[in-house]
């Protein structure tokens, strides 16, 4: 690919796109205008509607006994109108007037104190009181009905309970608001004759209400802006950035599809790879400048527009915003060109597009579901879990095992994303206006006798990955035997051997199978037994992981705490893990990356690797480890050394934590760290394991096997 | 009639060995072999879905031969795509500009993807703009011109870095007389320059007026080939239009 040709190809998709008024009206008229407006129609609509409603003076009809003294409280208080047996038929006012009559029971009595102002939830079985309450506020005579029942000012005189109902609709915001303004003076009420009651009693003050609750908010004004914020804006933001990349995606590839330019282009010295990258280079820069510029929109709306209130985020809020929408815009990009490819025409692309939107955007409403936070379940969701990043962002709570999480499963889905899109711009049929079968697209022919490109080996990695996070959920209650060994047979093994033998990969060349030399072998055995230290003493100094996640893989070491005898924890810790994720890393990706260079090859499947254990604090020390492997089994030839190896390491911690204390024997008791010496001592008798291997004589891949795939996305 | 020097040379500059292209169920293409000489004009001619479109997509490089060759200069197309496409300038009828773009623009794009250093290019821009008669309009947005513009802006693309090969894809279609024929006299200056032209079309007094040799396709097969009056006088017509017709009836009634 020729970086030149791709800049020439961005530059003038981004002209051209520029020059779209659609585009621009979607990636900066819309966010400019959308946050103002939307602010200020919405808080001067509300402050309309709440001033009106202030001045307004509820109507309360008052039905049942006389109670002058209530009724001159409630109408000295202001802002309350009552009016006598309002609205109320013969038939309640001749019930009313029965002394015999007492409150209906409520139906869901909320636990909470007698004469307590928030006793509000509460509802009651139809009966001719509520019916009559219910009509005479639906068909607004008055905004809320007061029962006094029978016997209340006797009550209250005798130093009794007095008993008065308040009917109102929580739909009508009058009624609510009628209904807050009688509980609150009526609340008045109460206090004062509590307070009478004391005194009269000679009761200290305070005997009748014995226990003062005081509820403070610890949420900072931040916090409290950030939740708000949080609820509204990723959904916002992620649907904004999505309207940015919609129309470029089309235009690029429908667009160009349906004026014939197309084919101009594919008939210039120009590679398919060179045209998607420009093009996917110029819809992610116009989804990121629109993500941009809706930020910088909003900041300054909540800034210049809601000055005073608490709905402020600081600088760096808005740039970690900014900077998690840019895995979501790559995901989008990549998708929407990818789809955008296979319409005829702009409006073929329209309807292309439109249900993959929906589908994208709907998924970030789940910032606004009470409960719904992100988690290792909800980080591995596409876009969720970006909403609930950004969410946690705002609310200064992300914590970093988390963020790597989402981040490393939204560059996945960004990857896979990006290779179907790069796979669709390969064919030419496609691109042309035809159709093209789903095996061809995503390449899926045998490739008889070739081994596997680093094209392949990353997809197959991705979709593992993939795999393996959503199926170890699944397991969760299965319990950790039935979760490592279906995560390790199921989940890495099946699909490895799935791919060599459905694709028809050389397994032999594929998957390292060979015998290796004895001198090798040993010299894995000492960097299975020693490797771990220098992870141990030195790589987790540097991110020393939370005591949460020890305990946790303390647990999976022990199999749940079951006792159980060392050769089960050897095999089930040890041995399977290592010949599975060995055939995977070190066996298919690694000799699907040789491609790339010893160097680059080796890095990146031991980043693979470390990748794949889904932990920030992880992921050091098993890419350490992953070199380690990766570079007995490249010298070798033989996957048998990293499976040496990888068991050795595994077992060996699984030992150590069954026999707590051989960490005191290595003076790990005081603290989370192997002291240096050990970790030096360790660390020689690895290089004494990695000097073996190199003196035996380097096995020759080339040779072995020829013919691999020459595209970094395999032809079909 | 126009006999190109070069055929005495016999050096062919486009050359396609057994090319065949298949959709699906479909065979659109078989077994077509054909060579361009520099300095001639080979005309392709058939029927709708003859596979003329297909040849000459498959001769530019924009769609791969399900097998068979086809080489520029000696670059093997599939093999070399890059080395092979610059010396290839594709023209289509039905071939549209970027419409937010001006025509100098869109030949600036053009020119480098094609590799040209911006002097030359700049230099070439102003030589086709003055050739072609575009003044006019070449600083206007490519939507606001009209048919016979905007394939002169298309020519001057496809001519714009001076390939050995011209593939041209029914260039006159759907424009008036006039244009028409600022095209087909554009046509011969390039073939007067000894560039190797593959020209396709179905107006026959055009194959007659410019066309060195000509292949008949049918049915994506080559049913004959040759100079025009070696087609006439295999076929016993006094014209193109007749010789067309009977082949093409031959093979409907075979």
């Amino acid at each position: 690919m020729r970086i030149r040709i791709i800049w020439t190809i961005f530059r003038k998709e981004i002209v051209e796109t520029l020059r779209d008024r659609r585009t621009l009206l979607m990636m900066v008229g819309l966010p400019v205008l959308l946050y103002p407006m939307m602010i200020i129609c919405v808080s001067w609509f509300q402050r309309s509607q709440t001033e009106k409603r202030e001045e307004r003076a509820s109507e309360v009809a008052v039905w049942g006994e006389e109670a002058p003294q209530i009724v001159d409280w409630l109408g000295g208080a202001g802002k309350l109108t009552l009016k006598r047996w309002a609205a109320a038929p013969s038939q309640v006012q001749a019930m009313l007037r029965d002394p015999a009559i007492r409150p209906a029971r409520a139906v869901q009595e909320p636990e909470e104190a007698l004469g307590s102002s928030r006793r509000t939830a509460a509802t009651e079985a139809e009966n001719p009181v509520l019916a009559a309450a219910r009509a005479a506020i639906s068909e607004h005579t008055v905004d809320a009905v007061l029962i006094t029942w029978p016997g209340l000012m006797r009550s209250i005189g005798d130093d009794g309970l007095g008993s008065i109902t308040v009917y109102y609709d929580s739909v009508q915001p009058d009624s609510v608001l009628a209904r807050d303004r009688l509980v609150e003076t009526l609340g008045r009420y109460r206090a004062t004759l509590v307070q009478l009651r004391e005194r009269s009693h000679s009761l200290a003050p305070g005997f009748a209400v014995a226990l003062d609750v005081l509820q403070r908010n610890v949420a900072s004004e931040q916090r409290r802006g950030g939740e708000l914020l949080g609820m509204l804006l990723p959904f916002i933001l992620i649907v904004m950035s999505l309207l940015g990349g919609l129309y470029p995606a089309i235009d690029l590839t429908a667009g160009e599809k349906e004026r014939g330019t197309m084919q101009t282009l594919m008939c210039a010295p120009v590679s398919p790879q060179e045209i998607i990258v420009g093009k996917f280079l110029t819809v992610w820069a116009i989804a990121l400048i629109t993500a941009l510029v809706n930020v910088i929109s909003l900041a300054a709306t909540l800034a210049r527009l809601l000055p005073g209130t608490n709905l402020h985020l600081p600088l760096a809020s808005y740039l970690a915003t900014f900077g998690m929408l840019v895995p979501v815009t790559l995901i989008i990009s990549a998708l929407f060109l990818a789809v955008a490819a296979f319409a005829r025409d702009f409006k073929d692309g329209q309807n292309f597009l439109t249900p993959v939107y929906m589908v994208l955007a709907m998924p970030a409403v789940a910032t606004m579901l009470p409960g719904v936070q992100l988690t290792t379940t909800t980080a591995f969701l596409p876009v969720v879990n970006i909403a609930l990043l950004i969410k946690s962002v705002m609310l200064s709570e992300a914590a970093p095992d988390l963020v790597f999480l989402a981040l490393l499963s939204s560059l996945t889905y960004s990857g896979l994303a990006l290779v179907l899109a790069a796979r669709v711009f390969q064919q030419e049929q496609v691109l042309l206006g035809g159709q093209q079968s789903i095996v061809d697209l995503l390449g899926l022919r045998r490739r008889a006798g070739r081994t596997a490109g680093p094209g392949v080996a990353i997809v197959s990695f991705a979709i593992v990955l993939v795999v393996v996070f959503y199926g170890s959920l699944l397991l969760q209650r299965a319990g950790i035997v039935a979760m490592v060994l279906v995560t390790e047979y199921a989940f890495f093994l099946l699909p490895t051997l799935a791919i060599v033998f459905w694709l028809g990969y050389p397994a032999r060349e594929t998957l390292a199978l060979r015998v290796p030399p004895l001198r090798a072998l040993i010299g894995s055995v000492l960097v299975g037994v020693s490797a771990w230290t220098v992870a141990a003493g030195v790589l987790i100094r540097l991110l020393p992981p939370p005591e949460s996640l020890v305990r946790a893989l303390e647990r999976i070491l022990l199999l749940d705490g079951k006792s159980p005898s060392l050769w089960i924890v050897w095999l089930i810790v040890g041995v399977t893990p290592a010949i599975c994720e060995e055939l995977f890393f070190r066996g298919f990706v690694l000799s699907g990356l040789r491609r790339l260079g010893i160097l680059p090859a080796l890095l990146v499947s031991a980043l693979l690797f470390g990748l794949a254990h889904s932990s920030i604090y992880r992921l050091l020390p098993t890419a350490f480890l992953g070199v380690l492997f990766g570079y007995a089994v490249w010298r070798t030839g033989s996957v048998a050394c990293g499976i040496t190896a990888h068991a050795l390491n595994n077992g060996l911690m699984a030992t150590m934590v069954l026999a707590p204390s051989s960490f005191q024997w290595l003076g790990m008791g005081k603290g989370p760290f192997l002291p240096w010496t050990p970790t030096a001592f360790g660390a020689g008798v690895a290089i004494v394991g990695l000097l073996l291997i190199r003196s035996v004589p380097q096995f020759n891949h080339a040779r072995a096997g020829s013919d691999q795939e020459t595209s970094p996305v395999p032809a079909g | 009639m126009h006999i190109p020097a070069c055929l005495e040379h016999n050096r062919r500059v486009l050359r396609a060995e057994h090319l065949s292209k298949r959709f699906g169920t479909v065979q659109a293409v078989s077994d077509l072999s054909l060579d361009v000489h520099p300095g001639e004009i080979l005309g392709v001619l058939g029927p709708n879905g003859a596979g003329k479109t297909t040849t000459l997509r498959m001769l530019a490089g924009i769609l791969t031969p399900t097998s068979g060759r086809v080489s520029i200069d000696g670059f093997d197309l599939t093999r070399n795509p890059l080395h092979a496409k610059r010396r290839i300038g594709f023209l289509s009828g039905d071939t549209q500009l970027y419409q937010r773009l001006t025509p100098r623009e869109m030949l600036a794009y053009f020119g480098r993807l094609y590799s040209l250093d911006e002097a030359r290019l700049s230099r070439r821009i102003d030589e086709l703009i003055s050739q072609l008669d575009m003044r006019e309009f070449a600083s206007r947005p490519c939507a606001t011109l009209s048919s016979g513009q905007k394939q002169r802006a298309n020519i001057a693309r496809a001519f714009l870095h001076d390939p050995d090969v011209l593939i041209l894809d029914e260039p006159t279609a759907a424009l008036d007389v006039i244009t028409g024929q600022f095209i087909v006299e554009s046509i011969r200056r390039e073939r007067a320059a000894g560039r190797a032209i593959l020209f396709s079309t179905h107006i026959m007094g055009e194959a007659e007026y410019l066309c060195d040799r000509i292949v008949l396709l049918h049915r994506g097969r080559a049913i004959d080939t040759g100079a025009l009056p070696d087609l006439l006088a295999r076929s016993g017509c006094a014209n193109l239009t007749d010789t067309f017709l009977r082949h093409v009836a031959r093979r409907e009634t075979e």
